[in-house]
């Protein structure tokens, strides 16, 4: 937990682009809501690809998934009520593509709906959220009587060791 | 923007993932069929390994078993080995499309090493005769019986009641209209006057024609609501005459009905093959429920239930595919299956084809049949059927066994148990399932049967008796819910045996009889008693009707034809009279 929360802080406080955090973020929830399959690998090969920041993506993919525990049912009922549209159900039983990315499942198809829609958003509050931390709080947090009790702790030996 | 070693970070990862699978997809199967099975049949499912194999796609399932919720100690099924292969295309897809499944060493109802859980009681089986009431013969006390049994009798009673009631307020309200003798007798002083009297001039002929027409016009009204009168008694005649044949009809019916009841319409209590095989038979029939729990999301009735009509929870499936107009694959389809049965000492092959629940997407019935000889505990036994799951789920199946031997077997509990050591058994018959409905005949012929019994002396007898037996012939009926089915099971024996056990007990249903005819009667008497007076009532007002019917009659005819002689004689005198004169 400790080696978590350190290389969560190490992130926020390296020099990686608060974008490249923010869509770590996005794509690490899109990942997480989505039950494993194609769709999962293919956002994986896109994290891969490009500079997004893979320790975001892990953790945020992890938290995500243990989210999906509790909601995955309600989600599940959600999309099989609203998913009883025959131009939908036309267009997905005609694209063999869509079936070999399982979206012709409901909660496969209700976790995509929901990730395309919160992609955007997520990566921009993650990058405002990483903007507002590096100038408002980081260096007053540096200079908190907490922080230089914590800098003498075991975390803070980590997060020099991973330094 | 592009991270350079981006593909070797993918390919270890998917090499990686490769190697999870390979390594802990097995035990994910495993518990992820624990979980779904031991839902569907609530009690606990074992499964020592599950492999995946990848080239080809297969899964390899080692000894599965199922506890038997109803008897714990007991599987209700198992098997050694199960092999399928997949077709990778349709899986890819998230179609589960099985060409070709083995499974050996399939057993029902084997001994467990350890009792199972049990998750969830099968549901209490419906009117079970129980032995020891039947042999106290604790009849239920007529009057009771009567109340608890909805009679139609003392309605049909109180409806003739009411009737009589009205048809006799009507009858005295029409008699209240019809002339009296009084008013006849004025009529007749009247005309008498009239027609008596001597008819001076023309004048007064035409003055007294006219006030006798006017009494013949008020003794045709009067004539008119006499014939109303005896219209209307003729209609009270024959609905009265209904209400009393109807009256009679339920008081027949109502015997009928009682008799049912007290279970005492065949002269005996209920047959003694439903009180050995009974529970026994309902037990078997209930284990058909995890089939229909099994297949009961596929059903279409079901998934468009409005949500006020579900009466039971509908199982969540965890991901469900939508229901494509054309889906190209059903969500599982097995195409062709073999399983080795170990029955009756041996194997036998079931041969099954098209297994899945979407059978209208493969325009074909789920088939099955299996057909062994000369086993050692069974010289032979066939049987085919065909599943299907379209609008409802039908089943449908057919077998004939000839010569089982039978396992020694416990029937009934605690004191009023029969143990069955050894016996021989031929059955033929059909069932068919729709939905949770079963309907099942079979016909069941035991053979060299050994009974025992450290029971009452009832019992004891009772083996006796059948031990003496060539054959037992049974006849078993299944009809209703799967949970509750409504089994009969009736022997040609039952009587003979009924009679030879409960001699004593025979001559109290006897008496019980009686005394439910006797206070039917009563009943029945007591909805006629004013018959006799309304239908002498009846018969008065008609005989009044008429007479009174007969006097107006008289006195239009025969009176009016006295005034018109005597006018003719008053003017042929006086023509007679001119004539001389002149």
């Amino acid at each position: 937990m400790l080696t978590l929360l350190a290389k969560v802080l190490k992130v926020l406080n390296s020099q990686a682009s608060p974008w490249q955090i923010g869509f770590a973020i996005a794509l690490g929830l899109f990942a997480g809501i989505l039950p494993f399959g194609l769709l999962t690998l293919i956002i994986i090969l896109v994290v891969c690809l490009l500079t997004i920041n893979l320790t975001t993506f892990i953790v945020t993919w992890g938290l995500s998934s243990g989210l999906m525990l509790l909601f995955a049912s309600p989600l599940e009922r959600l999309t099989w009520q609203y998913a009883q549209n025959d131009g939908l159900l036309n267009f997905l039983a005609n694209t063999e593509s869509l079936q070999l990315l399982h979206l012709h499942h409901t909660l496969t198809l209700g976790a995509f709906v929901l990730g395309v829609v919160l992609l955007l958003p997520v990566a921009w509050l993650g990058k405002t959220l990483v903007q507002q931390y590096r100038s408002h709080i980081m260096t007053s947090v540096e200079k908190w009587k907490l922080t230089q009790m914590l800098k003498a702790s075991k975390l803070f030996a980590l997060y020099e060791k991973l330094n | 923007m592009i991270r350079k070693s981006g593909w070797l970070v993918f390919i270890v990862f998917i090499a990686a993932l490769l190697a999870l699978v390979y390594v802990f997809a097995g035990p994910a199967i495993r518990l992820g069929m624990i979980y779904s099975l031991e839902k569907a049949v609530g009690a606990e499912v074992n499964i020592d390994k599950v492999a995946l194999e990848l080239a080809p796609l297969a899964i390899r399932i080692n000894h599965l078993q199922i506890t038997d919720a109803a008897n714990p100690s007991h599987n209700s099924l198992s098997f050694g080995h199960a092999h399928a292969a997949l077709e990778v295309w349709p899986a890819l897809l998230g179609y589960y499309v099985v060409n070709d499944l083995s499974v050996d060493g399939l057993e029902y109802g084997a001994e467990r090493k350890n009792f199972g859980k049990v998750y969830r009681i099968p549901g209490e089986d419906g009117e079970k005769v129980d032995i020891a009431k039947l042999l106290q013969v604790d009849l239920p006390d007529a009057n009771e019986l009567i109340a608890r049994a909805n009679l139609q009798t003392p309605a049909k009673a109180e409806a003739l009641k009411q009737l009589a009631t009205a048809e006799q307020q009507q009858l005295k309200a029409l008699k209240d209209n019809l002339p009296t003798k009084e008013h006849l007798a004025q009529y007749q002083t009247e005309i008498k006057a009239l027609t008596e009297s001597k008819i001076s001039n023309a004048a007064d002929l035409a003055t007294k024609a006219g006030q006798l027409q006017q009494l013949k016009d008020q003794l045709k009204a009067e004539q008119d609501k006499l014939a109303s009168a005896k219209q209307q008694l003729e209609q009270s005649k024959t609905a009265l005459s209904q209400a009393v044949d109807e009256l009679k009809a339920a008081s027949k019916a109502d015997y009928a009905k009682v008799q049912q009841l007290a279970n005492i319409k065949e002269g005996g209590l209920a047959g003694i093959s439903q009180i050995l095989l009974g529970d026994v038979w309902g037990e078997r029939i209930a284990q058909l429920e995890s089939l229909y729990l099994l297949v009961k999301p596929y059903i279409p009735e079901q998934l468009n239930l409005p949500s006020g009509e579900a009466t039971e929870p509908e199982p969540v499936l965890p991901n469900r595919i939508l229901p494509l107009p054309h889906a190209p694959y059903p969500d599982f389809w097995i195409k062709s299956a073999k399983v080795n049965w170990l029955i009756g000492g041996g194997q036998a092959t079931i041969a099954l084809q098209d297994i899945t629940a979407q059978h209208a997407l493969i325009n074909a019935a789920t088939k099955f049949s299996l057909d062994v000889k000369q086993l050692p505990q069974l010289a032979a036994f066939k049987l085919d059927g065909d599943f299907a799951i379209l609008q409802k789920m039908v089943t449908n199946v057919n077998w004939q066994l000839d010569g089982l031997n039978l396992q020694p077997m416990h029937l009934g509990k605690g004191d009023n148990a029969l143990d069955l050591a050894t016996g021989l058994i031929n059955s033929s018959g059909k069932l068919n399932l729709t939905n949770n409905q079963i309907a099942q005949q079979a016909s069941v012929i035991l053979k060299a049967a050994d009974f025992s019994s450290s029971g009452n002396k009832y019992l004891q007898q009772l083996t006796g008796l059948l031990n003496q037996q060539q054959q037992i012939p049974l006849n078993i009926a299944t009809t209703g819910l799967i949970s509750q089915p409504e089994i009969s099971i009736r022997s040609s024996l039952d009587q003979l045996l009924g009679d030879a056990l409960l001699g004593e007990a025979k001559q109290k249903i006897a008496a019980y009889q009686s005394e439910l005819q006797t206070k039917l009667n009563s009943q029945l008497q007591t909805g006629l008693a004013g018959q006799q007076d309304w239908a002498a009532l009846l018969t008065q007002q008609d005989s009044d009707l008429s007479e009174v019917s007969s006097r107006i009659e008289e006195m239009l005819s025969a009176k009016l034809a006295d005034a018109k002689d005597q006018v003719k004689d008053r003017l042929k005198d006086k023509l007679m009279k001119k004539s001389d004169d002149n």
